[in-house]
């Protein structure tokens, strides 16, 4: 397993206003797969993924990435972890203006004062598609190829694990799709382990592994999923949720 | 009324942002206001003093033609005794007073302490008259009644723990007056600190003024009823001849006293001032980057407000409003706060021996009106550029998404202006450098100083982007990745890395510039010593003020052994005409012929040892070429209390010199032959030269004697050099002092850049934070932002004001100032600290963005 979750509870407030996001979640992540988690708005998906990545604190339960026990760890272990052991694609601002593309792929290892794997960098950056740009500026690359770029610098560190927040959310579906695909295919070609949070059916039918999750539980999954069958079990949600 | 909301919510939802530019306002306001409090204070304290020592009429005699060069003889002007019955006779005259008053005294315990003022105020000796007690009354003791008497004032008393039946030592022109305290009296106002004592009228008559029939002047108290102007005119009727006299009423006198005081407070208030200006100018560019930055950040907004319908002028008009906010706010608090500053002025003169009451606390209608007016008009100004960009934002940047406000570039026009504006500044140096007279150079400095600062602060943005990327491959590049980052992010908007470089700049150019010409002051005149001083010691009254050194204390120190001989330098005052039939009042030196070799001259004709010969003088260069005077001609003399000479003149001196600039020599016993003793002035200044090998013996015993004088110093070389060092030192260290207020404004500056840049890459630092970036790392690279703003802006300000100091120095060599030094040690202190500087400024932003949480950060909307 690339990370597990056990028991856990993330609850905001107390008493009265206490309300919980994520009850009692256990979830196993396989290594070199790609999983994705989908639900409605509410239903602790982002939640799930921030506390699986170590950004978020948990109220209870136990976070393992590998076999280390994040959940309790102090900041600087939990920065330390992220930069070293895990890839972020976030929805949109994934790019320090100020760095160019090829900076910007190779800014957690030069943070980690670590040398970037000359020949891999260059995988990945052709895997991408991105060779022609890499002295560009952020602003001078479309939201596609800022994506994608934020898609290069995940891998590049090669991370035990790539977490991604809607990373096609600000996409038209054709630049989408080409960043789902690159997403595809380093977990087929490369063996990487992905998790990513959608809402999108589209977009999860590229996953091995769809987990829905509602009112802050795991509620169902589907194995190799295609859109149609995701889109048909999200409206089964939405009716089961209007009637209830 | 829409704007005036919107413009209202948005100070207060930003107050946070705006409180560091409000400091800045306040900060300058409280100065200026500060300033016109406290001198207007002191001018009612002085008014009322004033006001209160002056007589319905004054008599006094006619004062002696003005003429600044010549020193007074330490013998006051004096109003013959029998003036004063005539003056009682006038009608609507109800008493006449004589009035003794000499501020030629030195007082000293028995320990030989000084008692006079620690403030620099004046020690005042006279009668104790009537007129005395319109100011005064005596709280313990009674007034003098013979020679062995004196009565202190309460302050003094106090100040040197004085009390009745002590003895006191009064050192005057005519002698010592050695007398008890028998009485102390008390201002009825207040007293900024002359130190005043009485004696009875025949002690003080001759011992203050020489002779036991004359007065100093002529206080008359009029009959109740009885205009003070008819009073005037009924005295001078009384007198008959009134040449030798003038006559003041109270209000005259009044008037009088406040012109003497009132030029050395104007020049306070004015000084004081330009370091307010100061302040304001580089809180400008701190409210010029607030309101930028808050634009900028703003753009989605501000876009949002123009799709719906707001013209230009509305959004323009409202970022001006909030600027107005902020100038009302900052004003008001910097008008209270400039009272609070006066009254810790006060206590600030207080503890160093000047008495203000906070009584007199005057603070003038103007003064909250000048500080409210200034505060509002700069910053609405200063607001303007940034408002004017708000008003050209298109409705089209609501739709688009304004993660980070777009690089702002230096234009090219702006390059281009302030590149002609250095290079005009930087000729105007260079032809300023080359004048050949410093009246003419003066207004080229003046044009060359503010072209180039101008220069700089435009072309500030270009030189951001070249010096930054200079420092950073120097001190940058050490610190890996997170140096890399810091350098970008100073590079990314070279506009407000500029002008908060530049704010510091403008401080630090003053504090360069004037270090360099303080220590090239020092280097001068240490190098002129060296060359043409050849005394080993010097006496001179203590701490360099005026006075003259009294016949007993010249005895005193002519009785010491191991001399070689001791010159007497004196100035005497005398009319000079030239045989080109003009005249004019000069001073003449009147030394011993030893004097040539203690202050060595060069000569452009004749011999300087002949000028000290029989009837014989020597004349400046420079006199000698306006009346075409050669060696050989006779010059006539007539010498003042004295008779009237022609002197033969037996040499010209070179005026290339700093001291005894235009001097004309003649010998001592040649003066003395022709002005009587009791005329002679006293000695402006004594030289000694110690016997061979006797040099330690000597000073000791020079010193020795002395003891009983303490308002006199004896200095020797090292001495005399270390005393120049210290007062140009003090001189720069409360001019540093004033423009810490200008550094203080600009490191707020630094603070408010960072803090404000910090909110702006809210999501950019979530983002490195979550991909790894560590907190200290984090912090680190804000801190060397910080560092490079504050470096960049100090290697700007410390070149340019090195510049114009070597310019200001080259200039001044024309009126002697031959030496260039450039003070390395405080050059390089200055650039260490401002780096230290920028690490302190950084404090705060890099504490809350270490804070920042990573979530929020990172959250899309």
């Amino acid at each position: 397993m690339a990370a597990r979750a056990r028991q856990v509870v993330k609850a905001y407030g107390a008493g009265e206003t206490r309300v919980v996001a994520l009850d009692h979640v256990d979830v196993d992540i396989a290594r070199g797969q790609f999983t994705a988690i989908m639900g409605p708005s509410g239903s602790g998906k982002s939640t799930l993924m921030h506390c699986l990545a170590g950004l978020d604190t948990v109220s209870s339960g136990q976070i393992f990435l590998d076999e280390t026990e994040i959940t309790g760890l102090k900041d600087k272990k939990l920065t330390q972890l992220r930069r070293d052991r895990i890839g972020f694609i976030f929805q949109a601002f994934n790019l320090l203006p100020t760095l160019n593309a090829l900076e910007n792929i190779t800014l957690p290892m030069d943070i980690a004062g670590r040398r970037p794997d000359a020949a891999w960098l260059r995988q990945v950056v052709e895997t991408v598609g991105l060779a022609e740009r890499l002295k560009h500026r952020p602003t001078e690359l479309s939201g596609g190829q800022q994506q994608r770029v934020a898609v290069a610098r995940a891998l590049a560190a090669r991370p035990e694990i790539i977490f991604g927040d809607e990373p096609t959310g600000n996409l038209d579906s054709r630049a989408g799709a080409e960043v789902l695909s690159f997403l595809r295919r380093s977990v087929d070609e490369l063996g990487q382990t992905i998790v990513m949070v959608t809402h999108d059916p589209v977009a999860a039918s590229y996953a091995d592994r769809v987990l829905y999750l509602a009112d802050g539980r795991i509620v169902d999954e589907m194995l190799s999923p295609t859109a149609d069958q995701v889109l048909d079990r999200m409206k089964d949600f939405d009716s089961r949720g209007r009637t209830s | 009324m829409t704007v005036w909301k919107t413009s209202r919510r948005n100070f207060f939802a930003h107050k946070g942002r705006m409180a560091l530019s409000a400091v800045a306002v306040l900060l300058s306001v409280a100065f200026v206001c500060g300033t016109l409090v406290f001198t207007d204070t002191m001018n009612t304290t002085f008014d009322k003093l004033f006001a209160a020592t002056a007589a319905d009429v004054t008599v006094v005699p006619k004062a002696p033609e003005k003429d600044n060069r010549l020193p007074g003889n330490g013998k006051p002007e004096t109003v013959p005794a029998s003036a004063v019955e005539q003056a009682a006779k006038a009608t609507g005259v109800k008493t006449a007073e004589g009035v003794v008053s000499s501020t030629s005294v030195t007082v000293v315990d028995r320990h030989d302490k000084n008692m006079g003022s620690t403030s620099g105020g004046p020690t005042i000796a006279g009668n104790w008259t009537g007129n005395a007690l319109r100011s005064m009354e005596i709280t313990s003791g009674h007034a003098p009644r013979g020679p062995t008497e004196v009565m202190v004032d309460a302050d003094t008393a106090e100040k040197h723990h004085l009390k009745l039946g002590d003895e006191l030592r009064t050192i005057t022109a005519n002698g010592d007056i050695e007398a008890r305290i028998s009485g102390i009296a008390t201002f009825k106002v207040t007293n900024p600190g002359a130190a005043v004592i009485y004696f009875d009228v025949a002690t003080a008559q001759t011992k203050l003024l020489g002779r036991p029939d004359v007065f100093s002047a002529i206080s008359v108290t009029a009959e109740a009823g009885v205009a003070d102007e008819q009073v005037k005119k009924n005295v001078a009727t009384a007198l008959g001849d009134t040449s030798a006299y003038e006559l003041r009423t109270q209000k005259e006198s009044t008037e009088n006293s406040k012109d003497s005081m009132g030029s050395f407070l104007d020049v306070m208030k004015y000084a004081m001032l330009g370091f307010a200006g100061i302040a304001l100018l580089v809180g400008i560019f701190l409210i010029v980057n607030t309101f930028s930055m808050l634009v900028a950040q703003r753009t989605r907004e501000i876009g949002l407000m123009r799709a719906i319908g707001s013209s230009r002028k509305q959004v323009n008009r409202s970022v001006l409003i909030e600027a107005l906010f902020l100038g009302v706010v900052g004003s008001l608090l910097g008008v209270g706060a400039g009272v609070g500053l006066a009254v810790g002025l006060m206590k600030l003169m207080g503890a160093m021996g000047m008495e203000l009451s906070t009584e007199d606390l005057t603070v003038a209608w103007t003064t909250p009106v000048i500080g409210l007016v200034l505060g509002i008009v700069v910053t609405v100004v200063a607001a303007y550029f940034p408002a004017r960009r708000a008003g050209k934002v298109s409705p089209m940047a609501a739709l688009r998404d304004a993660g980070t406000p777009a690089d702002g570039r230096a234009g090219r026009v702006r390059a281009a202006i302030g590149l002609v504006l250095t290079l005009a500044g930087g000729a105007a140096l260079l032809a300023a450098t080359r004048a050949d007279k410093s009246s003419e150079g003066a207004p080229l400095l003046g044009a060359g100083v503010l072209l180039t600062l101008i220069g700089f602060i435009v072309i500030g943005p270009l030189l951001a982007g070249f010096v930054v990327r200079v420092l950073s491959t120097v001190m940058l590049r050490m610190f890996g990745p997170v140096g890399r980052l810091a350098e970008r992010n100073a590079l990314r908007n070279p506009r407000r890395t500029g002008a908060t470089g530049a704010a510091l700049m403008v401080g630090l150019a003053l504090v360069a510039c004037l270090s360099v010409v303080g220590s090239s002051m020092v280097a001068s005149a240490t190098e002129e010593l060296d060359k043409s001083v050849g005394a080993d010691f010097i006496v001179q009254p203590a701490g360099g003020g005026g006075g003259l050194i009294v016949d007993q204390a010249a005895k005193a120190l002519k009785t010491v052994p191991d001399i070689e001989h001791f010159t007497e330098y004196k100035v005497v005052g005398a009319r000079v005409t030239a045989p080109d039939g003009s005249t004019g009042s000069e001073g003449l030196v009147a030394a011993n012929p030893s004097y040539k070799d203690d202050v060595r001259r060069e000569t452009v004709s004749g011999e300087l040892a002949a000028a000290y010969g029989k009837d014989a003088m020597s004349v400046g260069e420079t006199y000698a070429t306006k009346h075409r005077v050669k060696v050989g001609d006779r010059i006539t003399v007539a010498f003042k209390g004295g008779e009237t000479a022609k002197l033969k003149v037996a040499a010209i001196t070179s005026d290339d010199v700093n001291i005894d600039k235009g001097a004309m020599y003649v010998n001592l016993t040649t003066a003395a032959q022709y002005v009587p003793a009791d005329a002679l002035p006293q000695n402006m200044i004594m030289f000694a030269k110690a016997a061979d090998g006797k040099e330690k013996e000597a000073y000791a015993a020079l010193k020795s004697a002395l003891a009983k004088y303490p308002q006199y110093e004896v200095k020797n070389q090292a001495d005399f050099k270390e005393q120049l060092q210290d007062q140009i030192g003090q001189l720069l260290n409360i001019v540093y002092g004033l423009l810490a207020l200008a550094i203080i404004v600009a490191v707020l500056g630094v603070v408010n850049t960072l803090a404000l840049s910090v909110v702006e890459r809210t999501r950019e630092i979530g983002l490195m934070r979550a991909i790894g970036l560590s907190r200290r790392q984090l912090r680190r690279m804000i801190r060397l932002e910080s560092v490079v703003i504050a470096v960049f802006g100090a290697l700007l300000g410390l070149g340019l004001g090195m510049g114009w100091g070597t310019a200001a120095q080259k200039l001044l060599a024309l009126e002697g100032l031959g030496v260039l030094e450039i003070p390395w040690p405080t050059i390089l202190t200055v650039f260490v600290a401002s780096a230290f500087v920028g690490l302190f400024a950084a404090l705060v932003p890099a504490f809350r963005a270490g804070r920042m949480n990573v979530l929020n950060a990172i959250a899309t909307d």
